[in-house]
């Protein structure tokens, strides 16, 4: 009883319960499902979910919301393929390249909130529309198909039967577990969420964590943005949009609350692999569109009411 | 008579302190209203200005939905599947048995409805604002799709007519709106609406039904953006089930360039509806001066944040003099 009763006070645990759960009833009734190759699969999507949301966690556990990471996925993924040099075999320097402009994006972003005092909701908004039309001058709307080897790597290649993806993602959850839980500056992050007023008190730079934060939104936004463009091979406009809602709906399922100052990386990882599973039985199911997004909504919303739900006040 | 005087007496201060922020955004309107008489003199006829102010009425339809729930504390990302399903419930309903009547209850009715439930998950269950929105975004858009699958339906023309022919129809409507609007405000609801926004515990404790006005904010949010619906649906002739999606991030837009917080309780309606014309003038603007899309975006974020970032700049300049 009491083991039940510290699952339901644990929202990171409860959302895993939940996924196995799921993968259990799933995994018994659906042919296919418990196939070793249909949930490499599932954790291959989930990981690239898993990925922006990392960054989507730090922004929220601060009290902001990152609404420009879709864009940010569209831009990495488009012009990743333009600005790799020719002469440069492994294709790692286009990689670097695409990282930092997506890291300046996003330190924009934290400069706009942090300078001008612009609300993080709007200003991530505003620089979405902004590369949205950017994106249409640079890429001109056409699909670009990417030739970087070390993309393709990324994207294609399983080492030991698993996803380099995956892997990627495993490394991102250890450095991002342990700036959250294991650093100062993690700490400083919950602070500024929990009470910005009070941590500025205390001594913590409000600016300069603004735009460290958001500039590691960026980051792990064109982080997940090669890595869609390695699993499609493909870079084009649009790209990064499902990503953004379900970055948010990750991070609300693990139990963070959206307002900030409470909150894990521990639970957006089941959150994102939760997400993805929804997904693909809504897809097992063979149902029109609008029946499809009328299951995603509604699921999403009882998977909220019971694991997102703000404490009461 | 002296109470009456006195009270006029805090009125005024009260709105002209509430005017004060606004004094910019109304030169910006002023300035923007007039390059565009200029460069276009057409608006000044009754065709030109009827034009005009049906291109605006959704969006200004739209902006109070928003600020609606804003100053509210709350906030919605339903608005664009909700005016797509207004649009798409017009289109299917008007050639039924009711007629264009029974249309327009139905569009109310579903807007009002939606907008209800969404408040009552919001304000009991305790579930954030933006997610519970964002998950009914998702529901309202499928029940759009089922209902018509693809771009269609019928709208009869002389309601297409009246409402965006040649005569200034929809800028009367929005002054009706915006009557409704002040006489509810003048309703204790009304004004709990504000006060639960601005300080949710302390207007509790001054009796004011805290969950209660949540519920009413969502469901006349709800009824807005179906109504808008209705007139994007007369405009075009027809229904279109995701006609509606540039709205949702529009009508935060021009409710935050019309100056209203995030917080609740901070803004005013008349700054927001301002807001949505600026933004609409400016859509306009760019568009009849032939800017490809492409040049709309990248402008419409520069300006956004811009017209958020100024007073604010300017606010932290004043207070270190």
């Amino acid at each position: 009883m009491n083991a039940v009763k510290s699952i339901f006070r644990n929202p990171p645990l409860l959302t895993f319960v939940l996924v196995a759960l799921v993968w259990l009833v799933a995994g018994l009734t659906l042919p296919g499902f418990g196939a070793y190759g249909h949930l490499r699969y599932l954790l291959e999507l989930a990981a690239v979910i898993g990925i922006v949301a990392a960054g989507q966690t730090l922004v929220i556990l601060m009290g902001g919301i990152d609404l420009s990471v879709g864009a940010v996925i569209t831009v990495t993924a488009i012009l990743l393929p333009l600005i790799s040099p020719i002469w440069d075999p492994t294709g790692l320097v286009g990689i670097a390249l695409a990282l930092a402009i997506a890291t300046g994006i996003g330190f924009l972003n934290g400069a706009g909130a942090a300078y001008l005092r612009v609300p993080p909701i709007i200003m991530t908004l505003a620089m979405a529309t902004f590369l949205q039309g950017l994106l249409v001058v640079v890429a001109g709307g056409s699909a670009v198909t990417v030739s970087n080897p070390a993309v393709i790597l990324l994207g294609q290649a399983r080492p030991f039967g698993v996803p380099s993806g995956v892997l990627l993602w495993l490394v991102v959850s250890a450095v991002v577990l342990a700036l959250i839980h294991r650093m100062p500056i993690g700490a400083r992050f919950l602070a500024i969420g929990a009470n910005p007023l009070a941590a500025r008190l205390s001594g913590v730079s409000l600016t300069r964590n603004t735009l460290i934060l958001y500039a590691l939104s960026g980051f792990f936004a064109g982080l997940a943005g090669i890595l869609v463009l390695g699993m499609n091979r493909q870079g084009y406009v649009g790209i990064g949009d499902p990503y953004l809602l379900t970055s948010i709906a990750a991070v609300v399922l693990g139990g963070s609350s959206i307002l900030g100052g409470r909150g894990t990386y521990a639970g957006t990882i089941p959150g994102a692999i939760l997400l993805v599973t929804t997904t693909a039985l809504i897809t097992v199911v063979n149902a029109s569109p609008g029946w499809r997004s009328i299951m995603f909504g509604t699921l999403i919303l009882a998977l909220l009411l019971i694991s997102g739900r703000e404490a009461r006040r | 008579m002296s109470a009456v005087s006195s009270s006029g007496w805090l009125y005024g201060a009260i709105q002209r302190r509430r005017n004060r922020g606004l004094g910019g955004l109304y030169l910006v309107v002023a300035a923007f209203l007039i390059l565009y008489a200029v460069l276009f003199p057409g608006i000044l006829s009754v065709g030109g200005f009827s034009k005009f102010t049906q291109n605006w009425f959704p969006l200004a339809l739209v902006t109070m939905a928003q600020a609606l729930l804003m100053l509210n504390g709350g906030i919605t990302l339903a608005i664009g599947p909700l005016v797509s399903l207004g649009a798409v419930i017009a289109a299917t309903t008007m050639e039924g048995v009711f007629g264009v009547p029974g249309g327009i209850v139905a569009v109310a009715f579903t807007g009002l409805a939606i907008g209800a439930v969404i408040g009552a998950i919001v304000a009991h269950l305790r579930l954030p604002a933006i997610i519970v929105t964002l998950a009914g975004s998702f529901i309202i858009t499928g029940v759009a799709l089922i209902l018509l699958p693809r771009p269609g339906g019928f709208i009869p023309d002389w309601l297409s007519n009246m409402l965006a022919g040649h005569t200034p129809v929809a800028f009367l409507l929005l002054v009706v709106v915006l009557l409704a609007w002040k006489a509810f405000l003048a309703t204790p609801l009304g004004l709990g609406i504000y006060a639960a926004g601005d300080n949710p515990v302390g207007a509790f404790r001054s009796g004011v039904p805290v969950e209660r006005a949540k519920i009413v904010a969502f469901a006349l949010s709800g009824l807005l953006a179906a109504l808008a619906g209705l007139f994007v649906a007369a405009q075009t002739g027809s229904g279109d089930p995701v006609i509606g999606t540039p709205f949702t991030l529009n009508s935060i837009a021009a409710a935050v360039l019309g100056g209203v917080g995030f917080l609740g309780g901070k803004g005013t309606m008349r700054g927001a509806i301002c807001g949505s014309l600026l933004l609409s003038v400016m859509i306009n603007v760019m568009f009849f001066l032939g800017f490809p899309p492409v040049a709309q975006y990248i402008a419409q974020g520069l300006i956004i944040v811009g017209a958020v970032a100024v007073p604010e700049l300017l606010k932290s300049w004043r207070a270190k003099r």
